[in-house]
């Protein structure tokens, strides 16, 4: 319905402005004190690390990280009572050692708050996933299609979830060697990266199942699409994946939690779907917990992409593109002028964002006449990218 | 000169000539009279007038007499100043007046025509004041009343006889609709049917029959019944929306009409109500009946009691009609100067209509002057609309046409906002009706409708949409008492959506939905205590659900075409109405519809016990064309009962089931020119619906005020509601993101109606609830946890007042007011983080409710002088809509403002609207 909403958003304001239309803020009580229910995130790894980070909802209207929920004690616990502690690290996130889950039984996650209420996931059969097969990519004419392939030869995986990690090279077009502190000019002393990379885990859900087909087998699931001149291709491109084996209920919360993440709720958009999970308040069963916790080991594949590899055709994009030429930071402009240490100090500054790049000199003698400059993100690729080099990169 | 001398003996026939019947030129009465002693009265009236009373001082000294006249008949006077005392009049032809306490007198020799004429104010009087010959009646009409008609052979022996014939205004040849003739005693009677046909059957003998109807001045005929035959009955037109014309019309409808939850509304009612732009909008007076409500002011979906949007019928001359409304739903499709009225089924559906779940819309134009040329027009704010009329042969045929146009675009072009300059919107429609009687047993009409949308935004995309419809009928009278009509629809809805400014991405979207009908109607009236009805109906689908196409050579779009898609639907019916005795009556239907998915088509098998969704799909199997991919059927009961516990009280119940084979879709909280409609096929299945209902009826003060509680039961299977997330355009698999849904619906609806006397109208009560339940197999596909929840139109409190009061015969001001409770909504609790992203915590479905709605509209109507000769009678209609400004909310919408997500309310009518409408008729 997206033609009508549209429709709704656009016309109706200018046809019904004629007729005293009028739009005013609409926050109800509901809205505006809105309840501060337990989120629960993770999965329990029969096979490694668990990772479950607690945080509770938050106002809508909120431009604020969510809360997280700190000092809880977190212990995954299976059918017969047996515990195993999760530690806090950093606030909100609590993990386990490397564990190993027994397949045959069933498992739960049981914590405690600090505020004494007592929350657990539903007892959850325990998934050992599927290796990935394999990850593969192919030149479209559209771009850069990356696919996935996996099977399960006993036919009891059957619903699947992956999420993709993305790192790629930034190479910065500008090594500057000057930089302005202490209101004056100098020889940089610590260099900007001249490598950074740029990383992000896929916010998308991506969710198959093979329930329609004869056999366990997913052929060619297309997990992400690129540009033909996306700049992450620009010098190297990795993509990490990461496949979940899920049971059917979880498979389902997941489908649901995707179709409701597509709209924000207004009236002409499709009926969202309120959304809760497995894990209940034992303690205070009026008070809903958001989350599904399910139990399955990760596999995991990396692929590594570059350019030579792609179509000769194809020109990818730096993303520095619009950084050049540089901007030139005139010392001695024409009269009536300030003089060039207000020039810097007016240039230099965190208001401006401006960076010095080299000093452009005179065409006789060492007089320095103005510098080259441009904007933090065109100068230093941190912003951009982490400047460590992960260890996975060759 | 001869037809001088008849005009002359005509009225002196009708107006002196007959003094025993009481239709002297009595000189009428003017005055206040404000607790007035009797005697006091009595004398001023003698002072007036050449009457004389006679009572006893002493049973009067203690009435007084409250009682306002304007140019009335003293009848008209003493029955309202006696309606309330135990007192009783009498007046007998030499104009005396008696007055007693308790019973009144008969001061005539008893006799046929003087059969207690003069009694009142007991039943018989209650007519009495229109009956007088009013000055300007027409002699025709005044002859008439006082011959007696001979009908069938003399001799022709006992037993019963059928009169049948048809009641037509006597200026324009225009059939009368839903007109009533009746004998008082014994209490016969039957009512006009759309071709203001009625078929009466009697013991022979001599009768008085009544003739009442809606606009009409009420007569009589007086008849000798020998045998059958025919009476073709002229009556007169009341120009003027007098109160006696509504209270006859429907009088005792109330009680002892079969038909329950049918509400039935005339033009000239209509006229009354304030609407937004001036202009007589009939979807918009529907809603302000009990039971009807909608989601939006701004929106014409009716929701009939607990129905979605798209389980009404809404017939217009029996054409289904897909989208009723023009420029998103501020006007509705029907042009007012063609319409003679509606009437809406909303619980026991006769057995004739089927299709629709919650209600049948019955729209009828008029017929058109069969007598002379005449037009008609008006000139409101936004739009204009012209009427012409007349003869093609003089009392055979008659042709009427209209039209209306917008010109919002004109309006828009003055406006210095640039955007609003390139946006444009226009609608117009068109409305064309032919009628011609052959000879007494064959007449056939015609009609054609045809109205177009079209709105461009400040953008580039134009939306555009039309209904086209077409009806041919034809009637034919096999005898007396069986009469067959047969009548060809179709009905063709289509939009388009165009984008033209970018080349690459001009496109346009398309979708259209035909509808080809035959159906065989016939109406058997046996005797006088059964009325058959039985018939065939087969309607042919034909829909294009979308197709998406590049536009001009540079576009890059990618044309995404989805398969045509039709069916048949059939339908038998027989249905038997019997009075068993006269206070208990029953009406037995039953209509037995068959539908069938026709090729060619592919369709999609889904693995069984999954969530249907793209990755269950296990098979696609191909239809050739005319194969039937899915077929379904099922009877439909139709039942219904009245009991008369008196004279003006009566209980009424009925059952009605009904099934719908085509869908709606629309996920939007109101409907949308883009909706689309969708046939059931082997994934979606029909939905059926069953109410049960049950009411009181009592009509007081002599029938001048109605009563009714009606309170009914209902449940819904299968109907359609949505996924989350669903996608119900261009979807080529669309049967993933529809539920089949539960349903159920009840309510109580409390209705007084007071069309008489200076102040009328109605108010209505509703306490309903309307609910629905998504139980699916699998989890991912409930909604609230399988339980019920509110629908998108649940509004459990409705009040609504409609007035009008009536300042003198030129001068009328009328009320609106409109209380409901809050839609239900969805709302947006909170925000969390989960899985790498930020997600919205939504409340449960329709867990909470938007701010109550409160409007109130004022109008007055100033009529132009009541000269019945003179060139155009006009009427201005000045009006507020909103008058206290309240900022109702349309629509209440979420958005993203710099990661923040806040929420707006929009109010379509935010302030006081004024109006002025101009309206003539020549």
């Amino acid at each position: 319905m997206r033609v009508f909403s549209f429709l709704v958003r656009r016309v109706l304001p200018w046809s019904l402005a004629l007729l005293g239309a009028c739009t005013d803020p609409y926050m109800p009580e509901a809205v505006t004190s809105p309840p501060s229910y337990l989120v629960v995130d993770g999965y329990l790894n029969p096979l490694g690390i668990s990772t479950i980070k607690l945080s509770r909802t938050f106002a809508i209207a909120s431009k604020a990280t969510p809360p997280t929920e700190t000092k809880a004690t977190v212990y995954i616990e299976d059918e017969a009572g047996t515990r195993t502690l999760l530690r806090e690290s950093p606030a909100g996130t609590y993990t386990s050692a490397f564990l190993t889950l027994n397949p045959a039984r069933k498992y739960r996650l049981h914590l405690n708050t600090l505020a004494g209420k007592e929350y657990a996931s539903d007892y959850v059969p325990v998934k050992i996933t599927p290796p990935i097969d394999g990850v593969n990519w192919q030149a479209e004419n559209s771009g850069l299609s990356i696919y996935v392939n996996a099977h399960d030869a006993t036919n009891t995986t059957q619903y699947y979830r992956w999420e993709t990690d993305e790192t790629w090279e930034i190479h910065p077009v500008y090594s500057p060697s000057v930089e302005y502190v202490g209101n004056a000019m100098r020889p940089i002393v610590v260099s900007f990266p001249s490598i950074c990379w740029g990383n992000t885990h896929s916010s998308a859900l991506q969710l198959f199942k093979t329930t329609a087909l004869t056999q366990d087998v997913v052929a060619n699931y297309r997990l992400r699409q690129l540009a033909f001149n996306s700049e992450q291709l620009h010098v190297r491109y990795s993509i990490l994946v990461q496949q979940h084996a899920l049971t059917k209920p979880e498979y389902d919360y997941w489908e649901l939690l995707r179709k409701n993440t597509e709209s924000i709720g207004s009236l002409f958009d499709p009926q969202p779907a309120q959304l809760t999970g497995n894990v209940r308040c034992l303690s205070s069963p009026t008070d809903l917990t958001l989350g599904f916790i399910g139990a399955h080991s990760v596999t995991e594949k990396r692929i590594f992409i570059t350019p030579q590899e792609l179509p000769s055709n194809w020109h990818t994009l730096s993303g520095y593109e619009t950084c050049q030429p540089p901007d030139t930071v005139s010392l001695y402009p024409p009269p009536p002028a300030p003089t060039p240490a207000e020039i810097l100090a007016s240039t230099f500054n965190p208001a401006t964002g401006l960076l010095p790049i080299m000093p452009i000199y005179a065409a006789t003698g060492a007089k320095v006449l103005a510098y080259t400059a441009k904007s933090r993100d065109c100068v230093d690729c941190r912003t951009r990218g982490a400047s460590t080099k992960p260890s996975y990169w060759p | 000169m001869q037809h001088i001398y008849r005009a002359i003996f005509a009225l002196c026939f009708g107006l002196l000539c007959l003094p025993g019947y009481g239709q002297q030129a009595e000189k009428t009465i003017t005055g206040t009279f404000t607790r007035l002693r009797f005697e006091q009265f009595a004398t001023q009236v003698e002072a007036q007038t050449n009457f004389h009373f006679y009572f006893d001082p002493k049973t009067v000294d203690s009435l007084f007499v409250t009682v306002e006249a304007q140019a009335q008949p003293l009848r008209a006077v003493l029955y309202k100043a006696l309606q309330n005392t135990n007192f009783r009049f009498a007046i007998d032809d030499e104009n005396r007046v008696f007055v007693t306490a308790g019973a009144a007198i008969n001061p005539t020799l008893p006799g046929e025509f003087y059969d207690a004429k003069a009694a009142g104010p007991g039943t018989a009087l209650a007519d009495d004041p229109t009956e007088a010959g009013t000055p300007g009646r027409s002699h025709l009409v005044s002859a008439s009343e006082y011959k007696v008609y001979e009908i069938g052979g003399p001799g022709s022996g006992s037993g019963k006889a059928t009169l049948a014939g048809h009641i037509r205004d006597q200026k324009t040849g225009e059939p009368m609709i839903g007109a009533s003739i009746y004998s008082e005693s014994p209490n016969i009677g039957a009512s006009t049917d759309p071709f203001g046909y009625f078929s009466l059957t009697l013991p022979v003998g001599r009768y008085d029959l009544k003739i009442r109807g809606v606009g009409i001045k009420n007569t009589k005929r007086q008849v000798v019944l020998r045998g059958d035959g025919k009476l073709e009955i002229e009556v007169e037109e009341d120009i003027v929306t007098l109160k006696e014309v509504v209270i006859e019309a429907e009088k005792d409808k109330n009680v002892s009409g079969m038909q329950m939850g049918l509400e039935k509304l005339d033009i000239k009612t209509m006229r009354q109500v304030p609407t937004a732009f001036g202009e007589t909008d009939i979807l918009r007076v529907i809603m302000t009946l009990p039971g009807v409500k909608t989601v939006g002011e701004g929106s014409t979906g009716l929701n009939v009691r607990g129905g979605a949007t798209d389980q009404n019928l809404i017939l217009f001359n029996d054409a289904t009609i897909y989208n009723p409304s023009h420029l998103f739903g501020f006007f509705s499709a029907f042009n007012p100067d063609i319409l003679q009225g509606v009437e809406l089924y909303k619980s026991a559906i006769p057995a004739k209509y089927g299709g629709r779940l919650a209600s049948v819309l019955d729209i009828t134009t008029r017929e058109g002057n069969k007598k002379k040329l005449a037009g008609s027009g008006g000139i409101g704010p936004l739009t204009s609309r012209l009427t012409l009329e007349g003869p093609l042969v003089k009392d055979k045929s008659s042709f009427i046409v209209s039209g209306r146009a917008s010109y919002s675009d004109w309006i828009l072009k003055q406006l210095s906002d640039k955007n609003f300059a390139q946006s444009s919107a226009a609608f117009y429609d068109i409305t064309a009706h032919i009628s011609h009687e052959f000879n007494e047993k064959n007449s056939l009409y015609a009609t054609g409708y045809f109205s177009s949308d079209r709105f461009r935004l400040a953008s580039d995309t134009t939306y555009h949409y039309t209904n086209q419809t077409a009806t041919l009928k034809w009637r034919h009278n096999f005898t007396n008492q069986l009469y067959g009509v047969l009548t060809g629809t179709y009905s063709h809805y289509a939009y388009d959506v165009t984008t033209t400014k970018n080349e690459v991405t001009a496109s346009q979207l398309k979708y259209a939905i035909g509808q080809t009908g035959l159906r065989a109607d016939f109406s058997y009236f046996p005797n006088a205590r059964h009325t058959v009805d039985f018939g065939a109906s087969s309607l042919l689908y034909d829909i294009a659900p979308g197709s998406f196409t590049p536009l001009g050579a540079k576009s890059l779009i990618k044309t995404n075409i989805l398969g045509q898609e039709k069916a048949l639907e059939s339908a038998l019916y027989a249905s038997d109405k019997f009075d068993i005795t006269p206070r208990f009556s029953v009406s037995v239907g039953l209509r037995y519809s068959f539908f069938q998915a026709l090729g060619p088509r592919e369709v999609y098998q889904y693995a069984p016990g999954e969530a249907r969704s793209e990755a269950t799909i296990i098979d696609t199997v191909r239809y050739a064309s005319n194969k039937v991919l899915a077929t379904y059927h099922g009877p439909e009961y139709r039942l219904s009962t009245r009991y008369s516990l008196s004279d003006n009280s009566s209980v009424k119940a009925s059952y009605t089931r009904t099934r719908q084979y085509i869908h709606q879709l629309t996920n939007t909280a109101s409907v949308s020119p883009t909706d689309v409609w969708k046939l059931s096929d082997n994934n979606i299945r029909p939905q059926v619906g069953d109410q049960y209902s049950i009411g009181y009826y009592r009509n007081f003060k002599a029938n001048t005020i109605e009563f009714s509680i009606e309170t009914y039961y209902k449940t819904l299977r299968d109907f359609v509601d949505y996924k989350s997330g669903a996608t119900l355009v261009l979807n080529h698999h669309i049967e993933t993101d529809i539920i089949n849904a539960e349903g159920k619906a009840y309510g109580v609806e409390f209705f007084v109606k007071k069309l008489t006397g200076k102040l009328n109208g109605w108010v209505g009560y509703t306490y309903s609830r309307s609910l629905v339940q998504v139980n699916a197999a699998t989890t991912s596909d409930m909604v609230n946890g399988g339980n019920y929840y509110p629908s998108n139109f649940d509004k459990p409190h409705d009040v609504t007042l409609v007035g009008n009061y009536r300042f003198s015969r030129r001068f009328s001001t009328s009320l609106n007011f409109n209380y409901s409770t809050g839609r239900p909504i969805t709302l947006p609790l909170a925000k969390y983080y989960l899985g790498n992203s930020l997600r919205v915590y939504y409340s449960d479905r329709n867990e909470y409710r938007v701010p109550d709605y409160y409007r109130v509209d004022l109008a007055f109507n100033i009529e132009g002088s009541h000269k019945v000769k003179k060139l155009a009678h006009s009427s201005w209609t000045v009006g507020v809509y909103n008058l206290t400004g309240r900022r109702n909310p349309y629509s209440i919408y979420f958005k993203s403002v710099n990661g923040q997500i806040k929420g707006y309310q929009l109010s379509i009518f935010g302030q006081p609207i004024p109006t002025v409408t101009y309206n003539f008729k020549f």
